[in-house]
Protein backbone atom coordinates (compact mmCIF):
# COMPACT_ATOMS: atom_id res chain seq x y z
CA UNK A 1 0.00 0.00 0.00
CA UNK A 2 1.24 3.50 -0.80
CA UNK A 3 0.72 6.26 1.75
CA UNK A 4 1.43 9.07 -0.71
CA UNK A 5 -1.40 8.00 -3.02
CA UNK A 6 -3.66 7.55 0.02
CA UNK A 7 -2.91 11.07 1.25
CA UNK A 8 -3.38 12.48 -2.27
CA UNK A 9 -6.78 10.73 -2.40
CA UNK A 10 -7.75 12.28 0.96
CA UNK A 11 -6.51 15.67 -0.24
CA UNK A 12 -8.60 15.34 -3.42
CA UNK A 13 -11.72 14.48 -1.39
CA UNK A 14 -11.09 17.50 0.88
CA UNK A 15 -10.57 19.90 -2.04
CA UNK A 16 -13.71 18.55 -3.75
CA UNK A 17 -15.71 19.22 -0.59
CA UNK A 18 -14.18 22.68 -0.20
CA UNK A 19 -15.14 23.62 -3.76
CA UNK A 20 -18.60 22.10 -3.99
CA UNK A 21 -20.23 22.18 -0.55
CA UNK A 22 -22.12 25.28 0.58
CA UNK A 23 -22.74 24.48 4.25
CA UNK A 24 -20.07 26.02 6.51
CA UNK A 25 -19.79 22.86 8.64
CA UNK A 26 -19.04 20.83 5.49
CA UNK A 27 -16.37 23.36 4.57
CA UNK A 28 -14.84 22.86 8.02
CA UNK A 29 -14.94 19.08 7.59
CA UNK A 30 -13.20 19.49 4.21
CA UNK A 31 -10.48 21.59 5.83
CA UNK A 32 -10.07 18.87 8.48
CA UNK A 33 -9.63 16.25 5.75
CA UNK A 34 -7.03 18.38 3.95
CA UNK A 35 -5.11 18.87 7.21
CA UNK A 36 -5.38 15.14 7.89
CA UNK A 37 -3.91 14.33 4.45
CA UNK A 38 -1.00 16.70 5.07
CA UNK A 39 -0.27 15.30 8.53
CA UNK A 40 -0.48 11.74 7.24
CA UNK A 41 2.38 12.48 4.84
CA UNK A 42 4.51 13.74 7.73
CA UNK A 43 3.87 10.81 10.04
CA UNK A 44 3.83 7.84 7.77
CA UNK A 45 6.82 8.88 5.68
CA UNK A 46 8.75 9.72 8.85
CA UNK A 47 7.88 6.43 10.52
CA UNK A 48 8.58 4.38 7.40
CA UNK A 49 12.02 6.04 7.10
CA UNK A 50 12.56 5.65 10.88
CA UNK A 51 12.94 9.40 11.52
CA UNK A 52 11.30 10.95 14.60
CA UNK A 53 11.54 14.53 13.36
CA UNK A 54 8.42 14.18 11.22
CA UNK A 55 6.37 13.15 14.26
CA UNK A 56 7.72 16.09 16.26
CA UNK A 57 6.81 18.51 13.49
CA UNK A 58 3.32 17.10 13.35
CA UNK A 59 2.45 18.34 16.84
CA UNK A 60 2.72 21.90 15.52
CA UNK A 61 0.37 20.94 12.68
CA UNK A 62 -2.10 19.45 15.17
CA UNK A 63 -2.15 22.57 17.35
CA UNK A 64 -2.58 24.85 14.32
CA UNK A 65 -5.37 22.62 13.05
CA UNK A 66 -7.15 22.77 16.43
CA UNK A 67 -6.88 26.59 16.46
CA UNK A 68 -8.35 26.76 12.94
CA UNK A 69 -11.22 24.48 13.96
CA UNK A 70 -11.97 26.55 17.08
CA UNK A 71 -11.95 29.85 15.17
CA UNK A 72 -14.10 28.54 12.30
CA UNK A 73 -16.59 26.98 14.73
CA UNK A 74 -16.82 30.26 16.68
CA UNK A 75 -17.46 32.17 13.46
CA UNK A 76 -19.98 29.55 12.36
CA UNK A 77 -22.03 29.86 15.55
CA UNK A 78 -21.97 33.69 15.41
CA UNK A 79 -22.96 33.75 11.72
CA UNK A 80 -25.77 31.23 12.17
CA UNK A 81 -27.15 33.16 15.15
CA UNK A 82 -26.97 36.50 13.33
CA UNK A 83 -28.27 35.47 9.89
CA UNK A 84 -30.11 32.22 10.63
CA UNK A 85 -28.29 30.26 7.94
CA UNK A 86 -24.95 28.53 7.32
CA UNK A 87 -25.24 28.48 3.52
CA UNK A 88 -22.31 30.37 1.98
CA UNK A 89 -24.27 31.58 -1.05
CA UNK A 90 -27.16 32.83 1.06
CA UNK A 91 -24.69 34.64 3.31
CA UNK A 92 -23.07 36.26 0.25
CA UNK A 93 -26.52 37.38 -0.96
CA UNK A 94 -27.35 38.81 2.46
CA UNK A 95 -24.03 40.69 2.53
CA UNK A 96 -24.62 42.11 -0.95
CA UNK A 97 -28.13 43.24 -0.07
CA UNK A 98 -26.83 44.86 3.14
CA UNK A 99 -24.14 46.68 1.16
CA UNK A 100 -26.76 47.89 -1.34
CA UNK A 101 -28.96 49.16 1.49
CA UNK A 102 -25.99 51.00 3.06
CA UNK A 103 -25.12 52.70 -0.24
CA UNK A 104 -28.75 53.78 -0.71
CA UNK A 105 -28.81 55.25 2.79
CA UNK A 106 -25.57 57.17 2.11
CA UNK A 107 -26.84 58.61 -1.16
CA UNK B 1 -4.06 -6.79 4.87
CA UNK B 2 -5.10 -4.75 7.93
CA UNK B 3 -3.43 -1.63 6.54
CA UNK B 4 -5.24 -2.05 3.21
CA UNK B 5 -8.59 -2.43 4.98
CA UNK B 6 -7.83 0.67 7.04
CA UNK B 7 -6.99 2.61 3.88
CA UNK B 8 -10.29 1.58 2.27
CA UNK B 9 -12.19 2.51 5.44
CA UNK B 10 -10.38 5.85 5.58
CA UNK B 11 -11.30 6.81 2.03
CA UNK B 12 -14.91 5.55 2.33
CA UNK B 13 -15.54 7.42 5.60
CA UNK B 14 -13.90 10.59 4.23
CA UNK B 15 -16.14 10.40 1.14
CA UNK B 16 -19.22 9.90 3.30
CA UNK B 17 -18.24 12.84 5.53
CA UNK B 18 -18.31 15.07 2.46
CA UNK B 19 -21.21 13.43 0.62
CA UNK B 20 -23.90 13.06 3.31
CA UNK B 21 -26.23 16.04 3.57
CA UNK B 22 -27.13 15.72 7.24
CA UNK B 23 -24.48 17.42 9.39
CA UNK B 24 -24.64 14.91 12.25
CA UNK B 25 -24.11 11.92 9.93
CA UNK B 26 -21.21 13.77 8.31
CA UNK B 27 -19.58 14.29 11.69
CA UNK B 28 -20.14 10.60 12.52
CA UNK B 29 -18.35 9.66 9.28
CA UNK B 30 -15.54 12.08 10.17
CA UNK B 31 -15.28 10.35 13.55
CA UNK B 32 -14.72 7.05 11.70
CA UNK B 33 -12.02 8.77 9.61
CA UNK B 34 -10.28 9.93 12.80
CA UNK B 35 -10.46 6.43 14.29
CA UNK B 36 -9.08 4.76 11.15
CA UNK B 37 -6.30 7.34 11.00
CA UNK B 38 -5.40 6.74 14.66
CA UNK B 39 -5.19 2.97 14.13
CA UNK B 40 -3.09 3.55 10.99
CA UNK B 41 -0.67 5.70 12.96
CA UNK B 42 -0.50 3.18 15.81
CA UNK B 43 0.21 0.32 13.41
CA UNK B 44 2.93 2.40 11.73
CA UNK B 45 4.83 2.69 15.04
CA UNK B 46 3.90 6.36 15.50
CA UNK B 47 2.38 5.86 18.97
CA UNK B 48 2.85 9.46 20.20
CA UNK B 49 1.11 10.86 17.15
CA UNK B 50 -1.70 8.29 17.47
CA UNK B 51 -2.30 9.40 21.07
CA UNK B 52 -2.27 13.08 20.07
CA UNK B 53 -4.61 12.39 17.16
CA UNK B 54 -7.02 10.52 19.43
CA UNK B 55 -7.02 13.27 22.08
CA UNK B 56 -7.45 16.12 19.61
CA UNK B 57 -9.97 14.14 17.54
CA UNK B 58 -12.13 13.43 20.60
CA UNK B 59 -12.32 17.13 21.47
CA UNK B 60 -12.89 18.27 17.90
CA UNK B 61 -15.60 15.69 17.26
CA UNK B 62 -17.46 16.51 20.48
CA UNK B 63 -17.64 20.17 19.48
CA UNK B 64 -18.52 19.31 15.88
CA UNK B 65 -21.33 16.97 17.04
CA UNK B 66 -22.79 19.71 19.21
CA UNK B 67 -22.61 22.37 16.52
CA UNK B 68 -23.86 19.92 13.88
CA UNK B 69 -26.92 19.15 15.99
CA UNK B 70 -27.44 22.86 16.68
CA UNK B 71 -27.03 24.05 13.10
CA UNK B 72 -28.84 21.33 11.15
CA UNK B 73 -31.74 22.94 9.31
CA UNK B 74 -33.49 20.00 7.65
CA UNK B 75 -35.26 17.07 9.35
CA UNK B 76 -33.27 13.83 9.23
CA UNK B 77 -33.74 11.60 6.21
CA UNK B 78 -34.74 7.98 6.74
CA UNK B 79 -33.50 6.48 3.44
CA UNK B 80 -29.89 7.21 4.21
CA UNK B 81 -28.57 3.74 3.24
CA UNK B 82 -29.92 4.07 -0.31
CA UNK B 83 -28.26 7.46 -0.62
CA UNK B 84 -24.96 6.23 0.80
CA UNK B 85 -24.52 3.41 -1.73
CA UNK B 86 -23.19 5.44 -4.73
CA UNK B 87 -20.80 7.33 -2.47
CA UNK B 88 -19.48 4.08 -1.00
CA UNK B 89 -18.94 2.59 -4.48
CA UNK B 90 -17.10 5.72 -5.68
CA UNK B 91 -14.99 5.75 -2.50
CA UNK B 92 -14.07 2.07 -2.96
CA UNK B 93 -12.94 2.82 -6.51
CA UNK B 94 -10.95 5.81 -5.24
CA UNK B 95 -9.17 3.71 -2.62
CA UNK B 96 -7.87 1.12 -5.15
CA UNK B 97 -4.93 3.23 -6.45
CA UNK B 98 -3.54 3.58 -2.93
CA UNK B 99 -3.62 -0.21 -2.51
CA UNK B 100 -2.45 -1.42 -5.91
CA UNK B 101 -0.03 1.31 -7.09
CA UNK B 102 3.04 2.80 -5.49
CA UNK B 103 5.27 5.85 -5.86
CA UNK B 104 9.02 5.50 -5.48
CA UNK B 105 10.33 7.74 -2.69
CA UNK B 106 14.01 8.61 -2.38
CA UNK B 107 14.81 9.30 1.29
CA UNK B 108 16.55 12.56 2.08
CA UNK B 109 20.05 12.37 3.50
CA UNK B 110 19.14 13.26 7.11
CA UNK B 111 20.51 11.47 10.16
CA UNK B 112 18.00 8.97 11.51
CA UNK B 113 19.54 8.79 14.98
CA UNK B 114 17.26 11.46 16.45
CA UNK B 115 14.72 10.23 18.99
CA UNK B 116 11.25 11.74 19.40
CA UNK B 117 12.14 13.47 22.68
CA UNK B 118 15.35 14.89 21.19
CA UNK B 119 13.54 16.15 18.12
CA UNK B 120 10.80 17.68 20.25
CA UNK B 121 12.83 19.34 23.01
CA UNK B 122 16.41 19.80 21.76
CA UNK B 123 15.53 20.89 18.23
CA UNK B 124 12.11 22.48 18.67
CA UNK B 125 11.79 23.56 22.33
CA UNK B 126 11.09 27.25 21.58
CA UNK B 127 8.65 26.22 18.90
CA UNK B 128 6.70 23.99 21.28
CA UNK B 129 6.49 26.75 23.92
CA UNK B 130 5.44 29.30 21.30
CA UNK B 131 2.67 27.11 19.97
CA UNK B 132 1.36 26.73 23.53
CA UNK B 133 1.29 30.54 23.70
CA UNK B 134 -0.57 30.69 20.37
CA UNK B 135 -3.22 28.27 21.64
CA UNK B 136 -3.68 30.25 24.89
CA UNK B 137 -3.95 33.52 22.91
CA UNK B 138 -6.57 32.05 20.57
CA UNK B 139 -8.59 30.67 23.49
CA UNK B 140 -8.45 34.04 25.29
CA UNK B 141 -9.41 35.87 22.07
CA UNK B 142 -12.46 33.67 21.55
CA UNK B 143 -13.49 34.08 25.21
CA UNK B 144 -13.16 37.89 24.96
CA UNK B 145 -15.16 38.04 21.70
CA UNK B 146 -17.94 35.91 23.18
CA UNK B 147 -17.93 37.99 26.39
CA UNK B 148 -18.16 41.27 24.43
CA UNK B 149 -21.03 39.89 22.36
CA UNK B 150 -22.84 38.83 25.54
CA UNK B 151 -22.33 42.31 27.06
CA UNK B 152 -23.47 43.96 23.80
CA UNK B 153 -26.63 41.84 23.65
CA UNK B 154 -27.54 42.57 27.27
Amino acid sequence: MDYIILSVTLLAIGIYGLLTKRHLLKVLISIELIAMAASMNFVLLASSLDKALGEAFLILAFSTDTCVTAIVLGLLVIVSKKYGTCDIRKLAEIEQSEKGADEENKS
Amino acid sequence: MILELLAVGLVVSACLAIYLDEAVYSVAALACTFIFMTILYALSNAIFVAVFQLAIGAGTLAVLFLSGEMLSEKPREKKILKKMLPAVVVALLMSFPAIFFSVVVTPANVSSEVSFAQALWNMRAIDVVLQGLVIVTVALGIAIILYERKVGES
